[in-house]
C-alpha cells in the first residue's frame, strides 16, 4: 500500500515513456500529489520570504548569470586552469567523454583502493550516469548517505526532485521502509525518530568505509578547489573521514575565482531550500596532509554537455546551479511530480536539459511538458530563459519529425496538412464550411451548442462545449446586406 | 572505451569548436572577467553594535546557544559553558590559546587523534576564522586554532569562540577579508539539519547537534 509505485517509474530517458503517458499514473495518485504539493508549498513560501528581504536580489541574479555565461564562453580555459591547480594541490583530474567512460574510470579508481563498499554524498550527476547499478553489478556496494537518498535506496524508489529527492514520500511511507529494511519494528513515524534511525544506521558506515564518492556544486578554477553545499553533515563525513575521495562533476560546474562563491552561495541556498545559508558548505583543495582523504580524484564529465555549448540559445542551459527553484515554481511539475519526466532531472530545467543530454534522440516529449508560463525564468537565480530554450527545442523536435515517414500516420499532422490545403483557397474554404455546417448540425442541440462530439472531437467536448456553426458566415451576410441595399 | 588521455583532448576540442568566438589568451580572459558587472551589495550598512546584534539573532534563529563575554572573562565563560552543558571530556585543536583551557575539565589536544578517539569525546572547543552576520554563518579555515575538519564534525557538541572583530555583515565582506583563498573551509550556518521528511526541519542528522557560540567583545 505504502510503496511508492516503484515499478511504474523509469528515469532512463532512452526507454522512458513520453511525458503525457508517464504523467497519467502520477495524476491518478492523490497521495503522491498531496505529498508533492505540500513539500513545494513549504519551500516556496520560505523562498519567497527570504528573496523578498534581499534588496540586491536582481543584481545578484545578473552577476551570477554573467559569471556563469562568461565561464561557458571560456570553458576550455577555465577547465584547464582548474586541472592545473587541482593537480598542483595533490588531486588527480580525469576526463570522461560519456557516461560509460565515467563509470569505468570510477570503477578503476575504486579497484585501486580495493574498495568493496563506498559511501556517497548525494550527486544527481552519478544518477545521470547510472553509477549505483553499475557498481553493484561490478561487486561494489554503494551506500547513499543523504537522508532522502537513503529513503529511496532502501525503498527502491527513484528521485523525483533534485534538491529534495524523496519529497514524494511521506512520513508513514518512510517509516514503513526503515522499519522493514533496518529491522526496527517499533519505529514511529515521527520525523525526529526516523532521522535518528538514519543517523545510527550510517554512523558505523562513516567510520569504517574508507572510500567516498561525491558530486560538486562548484569547481574553482583559480585555486583548484571543490565546494559541496549540504544540510545534514553526511557530506562533511564523506569528505573528511575516508582515505580516498572521488568527485564526479559536470564540466560546466566551474567558476573562475574563489570570490565568485560570494555570489553563488547567496543565491543557491535561498533558491533551493529557502534558507539564508545552508547549514554546511565545504571547500577543499586537492589533498591536505593530516586532514581528510589523502588520495583525491576529480572526474570531469562531458556526456553531451559540450554539444550544448555550440548553440548560442541552448548554451544557457549549462548555467544551471541545480537549485530546483524552477521545479518548485512550475505548475506542471506541481501536478505530475518528478517521475513523469523520465529523467533524474525533472521539472523545467529537466525538460530542457534531458533532451539535450540525449542529443535530441530521446525525451522529445519533454519540451512540450510546459505551459510556457515563464515562472521558471522568473525564479531562476542564474536567469536561464527556460521558455526560450523550450521553444527552440520544440522547433528542433518538429524539424526531426518533419523528416520521418511515420508523420503520415499522425492524425494531428494529417489534420493540419488537410487544413492547410483547404484554407489556402477561397472556394475550398467555402466548400469545407458548407460540409462542416451540415456535419456539425447533426450534433448541434437546440440551444445552439455542441455538447458532445464522437471520436477525436470528443477530446474537446469532454471538458468544454462548442458553439455550433452559425447558419450564415460573414461572406454570405455581407453579400446579403449589399443585395438588400440595392 | 577510449584511453582517458584521448578523452581529455576530445572534450577540450569539442569545447573549443563550440566556443571559438571568445577570449583566447589569458590577458583577454582576465579583462573579460574584470568587466563582469557586479551591482550587488558588497558592504553592509549597520553600525558595529547592530551588526553583532544581527549575528547573535541569526545564530539563535538556528538554535545555536549564544553567550557574550569580554576577553578578560573568556576563560571563565568557557568553563561555565562546559559546566552548564555537563561536558567533562573535550577535545581542542593544538593551537588553542593556553588561557582558554578552563581548569577542571579533561582536555584532549588533537595531535593526530584517530576518528574513533574523537568520536569518544563529549565536545569540542575551537576558535573561528570569521562570522557573517547576514546569514549567521561561522567560517572555519581549519587553522591550528580551528582544528582539522574531523574535529568539529564527530563530537556532538561544538563550542565555538568568535571574536567581535571577526564578524562582518555581508558575505562579500568575508571574501574581501580573505587575502588569499583558503585551502580548506567550512561554513557553518546552524547545527546539522534536514527537511527531507515532509519538509519538517529536524536538528542533528550527522554533524554536531549542539552549537554553542561565545561572542568575545574584543573591540573598543
Amino acid at each position: 500500500m505504502s510503496h511508492v509505485v516503484p515499478n511504474l517509474v523509469n528515469l532512463d530517458p532512452r526507454t522512458a515513456p513520453p511525458f503525457p503517458q508517464a504523467a497519467l499514473p502520477m495524476l491518478r495518485n492523490p497521495q503522491l500529489r498531496k505529498n508533492v504539493g505540500h513539500a513545494i508549498d513549504v519551500i516556496q513560501s520560505k523562498r519567497a520570504k527570504l528573496v523578498a528581504e534581499k534588496t540586491d536580489w536582481q543584481e545578484l541574479r545578473s552577476a551570477a548569470a554573467d559569471i556563469r555565461m562568461h565561464v561557458l564562453e571560456n570553458l576550455g580555459s577555465y577547465l584547464e586552469q582548474f586541472e592545473a591547480n587541482c593537480t598542483a594541490a595533490g588531486g588527480a583530474v580525469h576526463w570522461a567523454a560519456d557516461a560509460e567512460e565515467a563509470r569505468h574510470i570510477i570503477l578503476d579508481l575504486l579497484r585501486q583502493e580495493n574498495a568493496s563498499e563506498v559511501i556517497k554524498i548525494k550527486t544527481m550527476t552519478s544518477a545521470e550516469i547510472q553509477l549505483n547499478p553499475f557498481l553493484e553489478a561490478s561487486g561494489v556496494r554503494a551506500y547513499e548517505t543523504d537522508l532522502a537518498e537513503i529513503i529511496l535506496q532502501l525503498g527502491e524508489g527513484e528521485p523525483s526532485h533534485i534538491v529534495v529527492p524523496a519529497l514524494h514520500v511521506n512520513r508513514s511511507q518512510v517509516r514503513e521502509i526503515f522499519a522493514r529494511r533496518m529491522g526496527l519494528k517499533d519505529l514511529s513515524d515521527d520525523p525526529q525518530a526516523l532521522t535518528n534511525a538514519a543517523r545510527h544506521y550510517l554512523r558505523q558506515k562513516f567510520l569504517t568505509i574508507p572510500t567516498a564518492i561525491s558530486g560538486a556544486n562548484f569547481l574553482c578554477a583559480e585555486t583548484g578547489s571543490v565546494s559541496v553545499v549540504e544540510s545534514e553533515g553526511n557530506g562533511r563525513m564523506c569528505l573528511t573521514l575516508p582515505r580516498a575521495m572521488i568527485t564526479l562533476a559536470g564540466i560546466e560546474k566551474v567558476v573562475p575565482r574563489f570570490q565568485d562563491l560570494e555570489v553563488m552561495l547567496q543565491l543557491l541556498a535561498r533558491s533551493a531550500t529557502g534558507e539564508r545559508m545552508n547549514p554546511y558548505t565545504s571547500l577543499w583543495t586537492g589533498v591536505t596532509p593530516g586532514d581528510g582523504p589523502q588520495r583525491f580524484h576529480v572526474v570531469l564529465l562531458d556526456n553531451g554537455r559540450s554539444s550544448m555549448l555550440a548553440h548560442p540559445k541552448q548554451r544557457q542551459t549549462l548555467k544551471c546551479i541545480r537549485c530546483a527553484a524552477c521545479m518548485n515554481a512550475c505548475p506542471v511539475y506541481r501536478q505530475t511530480g518528478g517521475h513523469a519526466y523520465g529523467s533524474v532531472y525533472p521539472g523545467p530545467i529537466g525538460a530542457i536539459l534531458t533532451p539535450q543530454l540525449m542529443q535530441m534522440h530521446h525525451a522529445q516529449s519533454l519540451p512540450y511538458a510546459s505551459s510556457l508560463c515563464g515562472a521558471c525564468y522568473e525564479v531562476c537565480p542564474v536567469k536561464i530563459n527556460i521558455p526560450e530554450v523550450l521553444l527552440e527545442l520544440r522547433a528542433q523536435v518538429t524539424d526531426i519529425e518533419r523528416k520521418t515517414f511515420s508523420r503520415f500516420l499522425d492524425p494531428m499532422y494529417l489534420g493540419l496538412r488537410i487544413a492547410n490545403l483547404l484554407f489556402a483557397r477561397a472556394w475550398t474554404f467555402h466548400l469545407a464550411q458548407w460540409f462542416g455546417r451540415i456535419g456539425l448540425s447533426l450534433f448541434t442541440r437546440k440551444d445552439g451548442w455542441i455538447h458532445s462530439l464522437p471520436s477525436m472531437g470528443g477530446k474537446w467536448t469532454q471538458t468544454r462545449d462548442l458553439r455550433g456553426l452559425p447558419g450564415q458566415n460573414f461572406h454570405e451576410w455581407w453579400a446579403a446586406r449589399r443585395k438588400e441595399a440595392k | 572505451m577510449t584511453a582517458p588521455a584521448d578523452s581529455r583532448q576530445r572534450i577540450l576540442d569539442r569545447i573549443q569548436a563550440a566556443t571559438q568566438s571568445v577570449a583566447k589568451n589569458p590577458a583577454s580572459l582576465a579583462n573579460a572577467y574584470a568587466e563582469l558587472p557586479r551591482g550587488y551589495v558588497r558592504h553592509g550598512s549597520l553600525s558595529a553594535e547592530a551588526r553583532l546584534e544581527l549575528m547573535v539573532k541569526r545564530l539563535r534563529e538556528y538554535d545555536a546557544e549564544v553567550v557574550e563575554t569580554t576577553p578578560q572573562e573568556l576563560a571563565s565563560t568557557i568553563a561555565s559553558q562546559l559546566a552548564a552543558s555537563e561536558k567533562h571530556t573535550v577535545v581542542a585543536p593544538p593551537g588553542l590559546p593556553a588561557d582558554w583551557f578552563a581548569v577542571g575539565f579533561n582536555w584532549k589536544i588533537d595531535r593526530s587523534l584517530t576518528a574513533a578517539e574523537i568520536e569518544q569525546v563529549e565536545g569540542v572547543v575551537t576558535a573561528a576564522a570569521c562570522g557573517v552576520a547576514d546569514s549567521g554563518t561561522i567560517v572555519l579555515h581549519h587553522s591550528s586554532t580551528e582544528g582539522r575538519r574531523v574535529l568539529t564534525l564527530l563530537p556532538d557538541w561544538h563550542l565555538c569562540i568568535l571574536r567581535a572583530s571577526q564578524v562582518v555583515e555581508t558575505l562579500p565582506e568575508y571574501f574581501d577579508r580573505c587575502s588569499q583563498p583558503p585551502a580548506l573551509a567550512t561554513y557553518i550556518s546552524g547545527p546539522s539539519a534536514t527537511a527531507d521528511i515532509e519538509m519538517t526541519r529536524i536538528k542533528g542528522v550527522h554533524g554536531p547537534r549542539f552549537l554553542h557560540v561565545i561572542l568575545v567583545h574584543d573591540e573598543g
